[in-house]
């Protein structure tokens, strides 16, 4: 800890330990911060000094690995870019909303990930190498023009804010959602890749780009600054160009 | 342990939106098109007015001026500006305009869309504004 | 354990063909909304019945005029028609999220109900053309 003033806040985290109790309940902590210190310091000392049962997701502290998703006062955020000198009054941890709460602040992603498979989130392309020669290897020829296009909707961390602050998710979890769709939007933009058609099928269904409403509140609480709204948003007027052009032919 | 039996995950409240500001301005938004319903009523039952004769119309425009009617109007109004304002924002972000090489910055995109409506009501002017 | 299946099954979902058709009258009709509206409402709602307006510049003969010609359908395209489309579509989705009804039977009544109302308000342009 640095010299910098050093005062006591309290944190009230939702509990949940489904092998003692089937009721979720608050516990409260007090604990010595200072400007510097996070959500995620402050879960870590929890664990550390006061309450060793505490569970939750961590690895980077630098909101790149998505990990340390929780709600903090109702509001998705990674918990290694909040910060407690934010925070007058209460400091409510919770879950992400929105996905099965498995143990304290650790939910069950697994639909979050289906989703995602399920867009095929990867280079497709219609020319695979027939044979490979190491001394004059083929390579991607990708101009920062061609790359500018897709690289906002790249940035994603599949941290799973977006979908705790979806109301469409979480009034219908077959809700493909926004990091789902925005990646496959992401690849459909990316000028190496040929796969357009063959993840149409799944974004042009009810549960794909036509269940959002544009509330926007993704692109709001997004770490990375991916704008989900806007990339599924586009895949709507893709979506539509589509039908229309699958209409004349019949 | 199987994972499935002890996970919890309790329903959406139909409330849902009165959780945060953001998702009532959502509400807010969306709801703009009741008052516009009510006005493509009175105007649906002008057209009708009109089919039906002089003192029909006449009768239609004292309908208009009555204050319950003219004040929902009035938030007709203000429903349209509110629209307006959160539609024309959307707009580039749906739609990312591309001229020579480079976007339109958004700024643009919006002040555009809003001299339309200025246009619009210039032309209004032109039409019925004068004497 | 299910593993996530990375070639699984999924297209088999049919796609949702008619779902453009309502977004796209949604968007052109929110844009009518946005820049047609705001002069429309301040000028029939709000001016003609308070009296703002020179005397005859929306007199029984002049309305008919404007309105029951070919500029006048259109206008009432414009500021009837694909405005009801609009709220249509946002009254639909707006009932999904206070979970009220039923998605399949919404789309019907709120599509269908704008569909009806259109024909109405072309009707009329057309009655009065031809009266």
């Amino acid at each position: 800890m640095n010299t910098q003033q050093i005062s006591t806040k309290q944190v009230s985290v939702k509990r949940y330990l489904p092998d003692s109790s089937a009721e979720p309940y608050w516990q409260q902590y007090e604990l010595p911060v200072d400007d510097s210190t996070s959500l995620l310091d402050a879960l870590n000392h929890i664990k550390e000094q006061l309450d060793s049962t505490l569970s939750y997701r961590w690895s980077c502290r630098m909101a790149i690995c998505g990990s340390c998703g929780v709600m903090v006062n109702g509001i998705p955020k990674l918990g290694c870019k909040t910060f407690l000198r934010d925070y007058d009054g209460d400091i409510r941890i919770e879950p992400l909303s929105h996905f099965p709460v498995q143990r304290d602040l650790v939910v069950d992603m697994e639909i979050f990930l289906e989703h995602l498979a399920a867009v095929k989130p990867y280079l497709i392309d219609d020319n695979p190498v027939k044979s490979y020669d190491p001394q004059a290897p083929e390579t991607y020829q990708q101009s920062p023009e061609q790359l500018a296009r897709y690289k906002q909707f790249a940035n994603c961390i599949n941290c799973g804010l977006c979908y705790s602050a979806c109301p469409q998710f979480g009034l219908n979890p077959e809700f493909l959602g926004p990091a789902a769709l925005t990646l496959a939007h992401r690849y459909n933009l990316d000028s190496r890749d040929h796969g357009k058609k063959q993840r149409m099928a799944e974004l042009n269904r009810h549960e794909g780009v036509w269940s959002c409403t544009f509330v926007g509140f993704c692109s709001k609480v997004c770490p990375k600054h991916v704008d989900p709204a806007a990339a599924v948003n586009q895949g709507k007027v893709e979506a539509a160009k589509h039908t229309l052009i699958a209409l004349f032919k019949g | 342990m199987d994972k499935l039996s002890s996970q919890r995950l309790p329903p959406l409240k139909r409330n849902w939106w009165l959780k945060h500001r953001f998702f009532k301005l959502y509400m807010l938004r969306e709801a703009t098109v009741l008052p516009l319903v009510f006005f493509t009523l009175c105007l649906l039952a002008g057209m009708v007015a009109l089919l039906q004769g002089a003192e029909s119309w006449q009768g239609w425009i004292a309908f208009m001026r009555s204050p319950i009617v003219f004040v929902l109007n009035l938030l007709a109004l203000a429903a349209s500006l509110f629209h307006a304002a959160t539609f024309f924002v959307l707009f580039p972000r749906v739609m990312p305009l591309r001229i020579a090489g480079h976007s339109l910055p958004d700024q643009a995109i919006v002040a555009g869309q809003w001299a339309g409506v200025v246009a619009v009501a210039l032309l209004f002017f032109w039409l019925l504004g004068r004497a | 354990m299910e593993k996530i299946a990375m070639n699984k099954h999924r297209s088999q979902h049919k796609q949702a063909f008619d779902e453009p058709l309502w977004w796209g009258l949604f968007s052109a009709g929110g844009v009518c909304f946005a820049v047609l509206l705001p002069a429309v409402i301040l000028f029939i709602a709000i001016l003609l019945p308070l009296g703002l307006l020179p005397a005859d510049a929306l007199s029984y003969e002049r309305a008919s005029a404007l309105l029951f010609s070919v500029p006048g359908f259109l206008f009432v395209g414009a500021v009837v028609c694909l405005p009801l489309f609009h709220a249509a579509h946002r009254l639909r989705h707006g009932l999904f999220d206070i979970s009220v009804g039923n998605d399949a039977l919404n789309k019907k009544l709120m599509y269908g109900g704008a569909a009806l109302l259109s024909i109405v308000a072309l009707g009329i342009v057309v009655a009065g053309f031809f009266s």
